[in-house]
């Protein structure tokens, strides 16, 4: 019974040492863990701190790109000739049309590609004065472009276009046209 | 005293003159309508087409375009003859201009289409000279 005790009293002082020293290495590995964390929460604040300043300078590069863009804009603005009352501007294009492959005579060719050169610079014009309408599709289908389309339109009404050179050079046929715009040619 | 049927060629005769003078004075109105399409800068299809005005057009003469009379009084001969000049002119005047263009895929392609609406023209044939005029 005496030697049970013992046997008792020694496993519960070993049991007791053993905690000790348990705890000992624990409050240790607690403290080292505590200081790295220190050390990347410093670290951690001064990536922070690079970060707005990088965000900053950047604010700043952004505010002063702004700023140019839009002194360019209003100078581009300021030289855009403007339609005025009492003012005309002069529009200049060149149109180029073919001939068909099919013509009877060269002659046939020319007035054929003529022709396609008029209403080409008529576009022209009517591209100019009264702007394009576009429209844009992609079509994408796993990561790759399938198909790509842009469709442009024109509608207009031209009147008083002046040719004022035609050539016509291995069955390209060029005409250079010109129209005078007043403000009164749109007032309804 | 007249007879009853004596009043009914009178009548008859009247009524004749009457559409006589209005179809002479509808004579000189031509409906005119020009149209034609480029596609991929080549000319495709090109349409004029002149027809007598039915009825008494409205408006006034506009822009007039004078050609040498050489075709006693008949517009599409006249026109046949010169048809460069009177395209031009038809030029001058205006037209709808009616532009598509697609790229598919970097492959480009358009169809521009001109137009001129049916517009009444009034054309005085004198002994020498055709004068044509919109009518506005």
């Amino acid at each position: 019974m005496k030697s049970f005790i013992l046997v008792a009293i020694l496993l519960s002082v070993s049991t007791l040492m053993g905690a000790d020293k348990t705890s000992t290495v624990d409050i240790a590995v607690i403290e080292q863990t505590n200081a790295e964390l220190a050390k990347v929460k410093a670290e951690v604040a001064q990536i922070k701190q690079e970060n707005q300043r990088v965000a900053e300078e950047l604010a700043v590069a952004k505010a002063q790109k702004e700023e140019e863009i839009a002194s360019k804009i209003a100078s581009d603005i300021a030289e855009e000739e403007v339609l005025e009352k009492n003012k005309t501007i002069h529009i200049s294009v060149v149109g180029q049309g073919v001939a068909p492959m099919n013509t009877s005579s060269p002659a046939q060719a020319y007035a054929l590609a003529k022709r396609a050169a008029i209403a080409d610079a008529y576009r022209a014009i009517a591209e100019k004065v009264k702007g394009v309408r576009i429209d844009g599709q992609d079509t994408i289908k796993n990561m790759m472009v399938q198909r790509s389309t842009v469709r442009t339109y024109v509608q207009a009404m031209v009147r008083n276009a002046d040719i004022v050179e035609t050539t016509f050079k291995e069955g390209l046929c060029e005409v250079e046209m010109e129209i005078l715009i007043s403000h009164s040619d749109f007032v309804q | 005293m007249r007879s009853r049927d004596g009043n009914l060629n009178f009548s008859l005769r009247l009524c004749s003159i009457i559409l006589f003078n209005s179809l002479a004075l509808c004579a000189d109105e031509y409906l005119i309508s020009y149209k034609y399409i480029v596609k991929d800068a080549t000319l495709y299809n090109e349409t004029l087409l002149v027809s007598k005005a039915m009825t008494k057009c409205q408006g006034k003469p506009q822009e007039e375009f004078i050609l040498q009379n050489s075709a006693q009084g008949d517009l599409k001969e006249l026109l046949s003859k010169n048809p460069e000049e009177f395209i031009e002119y038809i030029h001058k005047l205006g037209l709808h201009v009616n532009h598509d263009e697609k790229t598919i895929n970097m492959q480009n392609s358009f169809t521009t289409i001109m137009t001129l609406k049916t517009t009444c023209f009034k054309v005085d044939f004198n002994d020498n000279f055709a004068i044509i005029a919109p009518l506005k």
